[in-house]
Parts: structure tokens; C-alpha cells; sequence
């Protein structure tokens, strides 16, 4: 288990997201990489009824690289939120909750594809997908020695500006700089995490993260017209 | 006790029967006195022998005393194997004598080759007065083999320090000591030393376990094998027989080095990563960091 970033790829003007998946696994294939399978990460939403007070949020996701992991994460509204990793019994609790908790299916969201490794790098093109519509491409990358983003973040850097053809700014990640922290004081705080040690709910953090973003884009603005309605159907599973 | 009154009985007989021998060759040496008369020569004779039925007498005392000793097993001491000496077993019981004489005889060898390492390190072609005598040689001289346990203590946890580095030095396999080393949160090693001298090191990753029960198995990641590769190779370039004290400071100070493993691009080539790997290789002397494939170009 090593540091993981997640970068969301910009689509090339003209190019569907099955051409530009294509593009990228040939580059990475050309650099040296190994097709090592597939990935899946989902995530669900379940929202407090109204009669429980103010409305809650239970975000609960998967990982396919922790099988038997179940990662849920509280947001009470109030900016705060509650990481839990359990067992994946946890799925069958959240259906016994339904008078409490129910389930906004047509929020249910996941990025799956390919599985690349390069030494020690561990690289997955990831597609998108909301109710089957396509919304992007997220990347990730993960160096697995190196527990620490601030080590390691220059090498990530090379290697996702090698296939990927474009800069990437030299500025840790977004979910690096700035994690609100609650300080032995109870007062929140923004901490900058790049020289903490990384676990795995932080790669399910910055999932959420992005997953909230393309929720919250209801058009799909890297895409041109002609390729907004794609759906998953038109070819764009990569498997 | 009473060996030892005995030991210093033989040691005062063998003293007084050199001072005789000597006394007697003196005599000799002086001859008869200046005139030649019958008197003078037969004085001499007569003292002669004398002095020499002294001898033999004296002679004869020392055996005696010598066949009274009984030869001490205590005398030299073998760390834990002075157990041995207590082996019930009758066809073992022989076995320490004999390892106390082997390791008196490997002793001697590490001695006269320590001599020989010196006079053949003598650069013949340089002509100003080099300045190694066998005096120098033998104060610098340890027994690398069979330290105190807590010269090894002291070395790793006084004399070498890192200040990103956590030692911790494990007594598992009797007095032969493993240092685990923490660098940084990049790695961890364990050091395997015989004596003072390192036999292996095992490299592996920050979140991998390293336990004292499982020291061989490699680590998981490309890298850190990578980087084992290269502590074997650096364990060699710093062996020093004759200063294993100074080859292991060394040695740490190489690989304390690591702690920037992720952080700093190659001096060659200017790239962090090369056929997926970080630069892995640490100049021996510079300590600057190269890829595998740029550090010989």
C-alpha cells in the first residue's frame, strides 16, 4: 500500500472517451507497463429520512483492490465527516436501515477499467460512469514503496506527465494541501497531509472527492456535442 | 589456587636454572686463569662440574614440576561454548579443548596475516619513509570475530548516529548482534553482523514487516530489492578486516543516504524514475544518486 493520486484526464477536442482510453493504454503499453486485469471503485449515497433531524449523507464505497472491504464515510452536513472501514456485511446492514437511511440510486456512480503496472507503480485508467452516462476519465496512480505523498509526489509527477503528454502542475494535489482537521482543541483546522503517512481511506477520500465533482456537472464539459449523449453502451466499457 | 603456586614454583625453577646456565658459560667463557699450572686447571674442572651437576640437577627439578602441572581449561574464554566443557558424553568432552586450541590457531593467523597485510600494503615505489610499524599495526588489531557484546551497543547506539535513522540492536542468535534500522519513513534494513564485521543486509519497505524470525525473505517491491542488490555490493566495498569498526560506520553513513531515495532525481541523467525505478544506486564516495543503468556511463 503506497500513496495514490487520482488526476481527472482532460478529454482531447473531437476524441470520444473510448478513443481517448485507447490513446492512453497505448501509451502505456509502448512505456513499459504490464495489463495486470481490472479495477472497479463505486460509490453509493444514502440520505437520512427527514424525520431524523437535519439530513445526513452515508456515502458507501468499493474498492476492488480491498475485495473484502466495505468504506462508508458519514458527511452530517455540518462539513464534518466520519470515515468507518468495516467488513463487507456492512452492505447487507445499510439494507436493514432503510426506514433510517435510503438509498439515491440515480446517484450511484463508479470508475472501472484497466490495470496497468509499471515497476512499482500501479496505474488504472479509470472511465467514469453515473446511471450509465460516461461524465470523464479519472486517473490513478498509486507508487506503492512510498508512504509518504512528499517523497515521492516528483516521481508520480514524471511518470503521469510521460503517458499522459500534458504538465502536470507542480503543486501537491488539491487533497493534500488543505484537509480540514479537527485540533485537540475542537476547533478545525486546515492540515496539510503530504507528509502524513498515507492510508487507504485517504485514496477513498479523494475518490469521494471527485465523485462529488462529477456529480455535480450535469453536462459534460470536456466532451464535444456530438459525444455528450455517450453512453456506456457505445463501447466506452473497457474490459 | 594451588595451580597456580605450582605454575609459579616451575616459573622460578626454570629462572634459576637459566641464571646457572648462564653462570656456567660464563665460566667457561672467562677460561683457567692466566698461569697454565696443573692446579689452576684442575680447579677449573672441578668447578665446572660442579656447576655442571648443578644443572642437571636443576634440570630434573623443572621436569618434575612440569609433569606435576595439569593443563587449565579455563584459560581462554569462548563466549557460551565454555559450556561445552560441561558435555556429560564421554567422546565430547574434547571438544572444547580442541576448540580453544583452534581458535588460539585462527587467532595466529589473523595475527601474522594482519603482519603480512601490512608489509604487503607497503608501496614499494614510494620512496619517502612510510611510516607503519608492526607496533602500530598490532594496537589497531581486534579480534573482529568474537567482540564484547557491548562494543557493538556502544558503536550503534553512541557512536553512530543519523538523526533521520532509528537503531535498534537485537541479541537473538547468541552474542552475534542484528541492527534493524529504520530510515526515515522510506525503509527499513536489518543488519546481520558476525562479531563486528557484516555478514548480510536485508532491505524492505516502510509498511512491510521485519521481524527477527523471518530475516531472508525479500521484499515485495521491485525497489527495495533493487536497493539490497546494492547494499551487497557497498557491504564489500567497505569490508576492512583490519578496521571493521571504521567499515561499518561507513557502511551506515552510505546508507543512512536513502533517506532521500524518492526525493532526489538522478545526477546523470536529471530524471526521477527510469524502467519504473528511482534512482537506486548511491555513489560510494559522494554519496550523489544515480540509476542502475547511469552510474557506469
Amino acid at each position: 500500500m503506497g500513496v495514490t493520486v487520482l488526476q481527472p484526464y482532460q478529454i482531447p477536442e473531437g476524441k470520444t472517451g473510448a478513443q481517448a482510453i485507447d490513446f492512453l493504454t497505448k501509451r502505456l503499453l509502448a512505456l513499459g507497463a504490464v495489463h495486470t486485469g481490472q479495477f472497479l471503485v463505486d460509490c453509493e449515497t444514502y440520505i437520512s429520512a427527514p424525520q431524523h433531524g437535519p439530513s445526513k449523507a452515508v456515502h458507501v464505497l468499493h474498492d476492488s483492490e480491498y475485495p473484502v472491504t466495505t468504506f462508508s464515510i458519514l458527511d452530517t452536513g455540518t462539513g464534518k465527516q466520519i470515515p468507518l472501514v468495516a467488513d463487507n456485511l456492512f452492505d447487507l446492514l445499510m439494507l436493514k436501515m432503510t426506514s433510517v437511511y435510503t438509498s439515491k440510486k440515480q446517484t450511484k456512480i463508479e470508475s472501472k477499467g484497466a490495470r496497468f503496472e509499471y515497476g512499482d507503480f500501479l496505474i488504472k485508467l479509470g472511465s467514469v460512469t453515473m446511471m450509465e452516462n460516461f461524465k470523464g476519465i479519472l486517473i490513478e496512480i498509486e507508487y506503492r514503496p512510498c508512504v509518504v505523498l512528499f517523497y515521492c509526489w516528483e516521481m508520480i509527477r514524471e511518470v503521469l506527465q510521460s503517458f499522459l503528454g500534458v504538465t502536470v502542475a507542480k503543486e501537491y494535489p488539491g487533497y493534500f494541501t488543505s484537509q480540514p482537521v479537527v485540533n485537540a482543541m475542537g476547533q478545525q483546522q486546515l492540515h496539510a497531509k503530504q507528509h502524513d503517512i498515507y492510508e487507504p481511506i485517504d485514496t477513498i477520500n479523494q475518490y469521494l472527492e471527485h465523485f462529488t465533482n462529477y456529480r455535480k456537472q450535469n453536462i459534460m464539459p470536456q466532451v464535444s456535442s456530438q459525444s455528450s449523449n455517450m453512453s456506456m453502451n457505445t463501447g466506452m466499457r473497457v474490459s | 589456587m594451588a595451580n597456580m603456586e605450582k605454575l609459579n614454583a616451575t616459573l622460578n625453577a626454570v629462572k634459576s636454572l637459566r641464571s646457572s646456565v648462564r653462570q656456567c658459560f660464563e665460566q667457561l667463557a672467562d677460561g683457567t686463569a692466566a698461569e697454565q699450572t696443573e692446579d689452576n686447571r684442575t680447579k677449573f674442572l672441578v668447578e665446572f662440574q660442579e656447576n655442571y651437576s648443578h644443572i642437571n640437577q636443576q634440570l630434573r627439578e623443572v621436569e618434575t614440576l612440569i609433569n606435576g602441572l595439569q593443563p587449565s581449561l579455563v584459560s581462554s574464554y569462548l563466549g557460551n561454548t565454555t559450556y561445552l566443557a560441561q558435555e556429560i558424553t564421554q567422546d565430547r568432552q574434547a571438544m572444547y579443548s580442541q576448540l580453544v586450541n583452534s581458535y588460539k590457531w585462527i587467532d595466529k593467523v589473523h595475527e601474522h596475516s594482519l603482519l603480512a597485510f601490512n608489509n604487503l600494503n607497503l608501496n614499494n615505489l614510494r620512496r619517502s619513509y612510510t611510516y607503519c610499524s608492526q607496533k602500530r599495526g598490532r594496537v589497531q588489531y581486534t579480534s573482529c570475530n568474537n567482540p564484547d557484546p557491548e562494543f557493538i551497543d556502544n558503536l550503534f547506539y553512541n557512536d553512530i548516529s543519523h538523526t533521520n535513522t532509528i537503531y535498534e540492536v537485537c541479541r537473538q542468535f547468541s552474542s552475534n548482534a542484528v541492527v534493524f534500522a529504520t530510515i526515515s519513513h522510506v525503509l527499513k534494513a536489518a543488519i546481520i553482523c558476525k562479531g563486528v564485521l557484516i555478514e548480510w543486509v536485508t532491505v524492505k519497505g516502510y509498511d512491510e514487516p521485519m521481524e527477527i524470525d523471518d530475516l531472508w525473505t525479500e521484499s515485495r517491491y521491485e525497489v527495495f530489492r533493487k536497493v539490497q542488490e546494492h547494499t551487497h555490493s557497498a557491504m564489500l566495498h567497505f569490508f576492512s578486516p583490519t578496521q571493521p569498526e571504521l567499515a561499518v560506520k561507513s557502511f551506515m553513513t552510505w546508507l543512512n543516504s536513502y533517506s532521500k531515495l524518492f526525493l532526489e532525481p538522478c545526477k546523470r541523467c536529471g530524471k526521477y524514475v527510469s524502467n519504473g525505478l528511482p534512482p537506486t544506486w548511491r555513489d560510494l564516495r559522494t554519496l550523489e544518486p544515480f540509476h542502475e543503468e547511469c552510474k557506469n556511463c
